[in-house]
């Protein structure tokens, strides 16, 4: 099957400032996939997912998000890069000073959406996506984090991003909250988005296994090349 | 209870920008009287070198049509500003005045020459210029001398030179500073909103599209602060226009539309201008160096 390669990193590193986090990277990721980054906190799975989109800048080897390279991304194109891929941050990152409703119509508004109606209509749409229809009056900080987490995910899908890179969104949600948000990720995977997701929820994985990433001693394996490591029950015991 | 949280933020946001409109107002006031003190110190040292006079002393035996030709040809001169011809009547007159006694019945003729003052323009009252001015009179045929004084001419000049010099100083420090204090208020406006900033790109704005509403806020920001503060600077030149403009009798409304356009001017570039260099500031930095 031929499939469109999204993402593509070769003997790429990490860096948190002048810190490397990871090196000698090499992973292809396919449209469709669905796959997880886990590993220790500290291990680079935020700076990895920073790294895709532009937030911190591929300083060693090569990486191609959509069509753009990474290592030469110009400042002005990273706006268009960011508008091709959803992010659902670990810490929300809401715009505090507006309530729901303009946080998401911002982002359409930033990316280009001119008619009212059109904005109105697509911000309704994702929060019914995420079921949070009744919150888009609420300001951010009067929802809970599981509301939030769900609002950052609706502007996430808002410009049907090819990609969606998620940094532990159920870090710190109940049980019960986790497996919605992760249904959620799912149902959007059907969809035929690629989803990227760091975690440590292993409970998630349990649930829906698929390939992983494994951020480890400053390197990162591909459960899919080393076979040995998909079990995981091993995975667990062996790398985190 | 679920209504008020946002009111109060809405609140207290609104309360930011009023309290920076009030700093910038009250800054350009000063930057007002500024203006107003250095335009007024320059007219005042004209006025004051513009009261350095010249006289010329004629010669007796002058037909009236010459005298009237010579104080012509003086006042269609660039470097003189006005000219009085005294005749010998009036002379004796005057300084019969001054004496306190007639001293014309006293000496039995009148002594005294026929002679024309002249005013100058300030341009002209350096100690070079007026060696030279006299040289050129005392070329006249009609001219039997010049007279001025000399030493008060340079004094004037001398006082006149070091007050200015200092007054451009401390204006310049004094801008300086202003531009500072208004440039602290705008930093702290949108220092208060670096995460917004900062989430605003990561969700896909364009830098450009970042700054729009800030710059437009910051339009106002200047603008209203520009009419406040012109508002505040008229009434009070109004209330104190006897004691402003008493004895400098110019076009004062000339000088009052130039500070007025001066404070305008300068409201909308300052808060433009640090509002552009903050945000560059703000959009070039990465979420981790926000909270320093």
């Amino acid at each position: 099957m031929d499939r469109k390669k999204v993402i593509k990193l070769s003997n790429a590193s990490v860096y948190q400032r002048e810190n490397l986090i990871i090196s000698a990277i090499d992973i292809e990721i396919f449209e469709g996939e669905f796959i997880y980054v886990i590993g220790k906190v500290g291990t680079g799975k935020t700076s990895l997912i920073k790294t895709l989109h532009a937030e911190l800048p591929l300083a060693d080897g090569k990486g191609e998000v959509l069509g753009f390279q990474l290592e030469s991304i110009k400042d002005r194109d990273i706006p268009l890069l960011r508008r091709k891929m959803g992010v659902v941050f670990q810490d929300f990152r809401l715009l505090s000073d507006r309530n729901i409703k303009a946080n998401l119509s911002f982002v359409l508004e930033a990316t280009g959406w001119k008619r009212k109606d059109e904005i109105e209509a697509r911000v309704n749409e994702v929060l019914q996506v995420v079921g949070m229809t009744e919150k888009k009056d609420k300001m951010p900080h009067e929802l809970s984090g599981g509301e939030q987490q769900r609002i950052v995910i609706a502007r996430a899908i808002l410009n049907d991003p090819e990609i969606i890179l998620a940094d532990e969104p159920t870090g710190n949600l109940d049980p019960e909250t986790s497996e919605e948000i992760l249904d959620l990720f799912i149902r959007l995977n059907k969809e035929g988005k690629t989803v990227l997701m760091a975690t440590h929820d292993y409970a998630v994985i349990a649930k829906h296994p698929a390939r992983t990433l494994i951020c480890a001693a400053g390197k990162l394996s591909d459960s899919e090349q080393n076979k040995s490591m998909i079990e995981f029950e091993d995975l667990l015991e062996s790398n985190v | 209870m679920q209504q008020h949280k946002p009111k109060k933020i809405k609140k207290r946001f609104r309360n930011s920008w009023i309290t920076s409109l009030v700093n910038i107002t009250l800054i350009l006031v000063l930057l007002g009287m500024l203006s107003f003190v250095l335009i007024n110190a320059r007219r005042l040292s004209e006025y004051v070198r513009e009261q350095i006079g010249l006289t010329l002393v004629l010669k007796d035996d002058l037909k009236e049509v010459e005298i009237i030709r010579l104080e012509k040809v003086l006042s269609l001169s660039n470097y003189v500003k006005s000219t009085r011809y005294i005749d010998k009547e009036t002379a004796a007159r005057e300084l019969s005045e001054e004496l306190g006694e007639d001293f014309t019945g006293f000496l039995g003729q009148n002594p005294l020459f026929s002679s024309i003052e002249l005013k100058l323009y300030a341009a002209y009252t350096n100690s070079d210029s007026l060696k030279m001015l006299e040289q050129k009179f005392l070329n006249y045929p009609q001219v039997e001398e010049v007279y001025f004084q000399k030493n008060l001419a340079t004094l004037i000049n001398e006082n006149v030179r070091k007050i200015s010099l200092l007054l451009l100083i401390v204006s310049g420090l004094l801008t300086f500073i202003f531009f500072g204090l208004i440039n602290n208020t705008i930093r702290l406006l949108i220092y208060s909103q670096r995460f917004i900033i900062n989430t605003m790109q990561m969700v896909g704005a364009s830098k450009s599209y970042i700054r729009k509403p800030f710059l437009k806020r910051s339009l106002w920001l200047g603008g209203i602060g520009g009419v406040l503060a012109n508002l505040i600077l008229l009434s009070g030149i109004y209330f104190y226009q006897t004691e402003l403009f008493g004895n400098i009798n110019t076009t004062e409304l000339q000088i009052v539309a130039v500070v007025v356009i001066t404070v305008f001017t300068l409201g909308f570039v300052i808060s433009l201008l640090s509002t552009w260099l903050v945000l560059n500031k703000f959009l070039r930095l990465k979420f981790d160096e926000l909270f320093y």
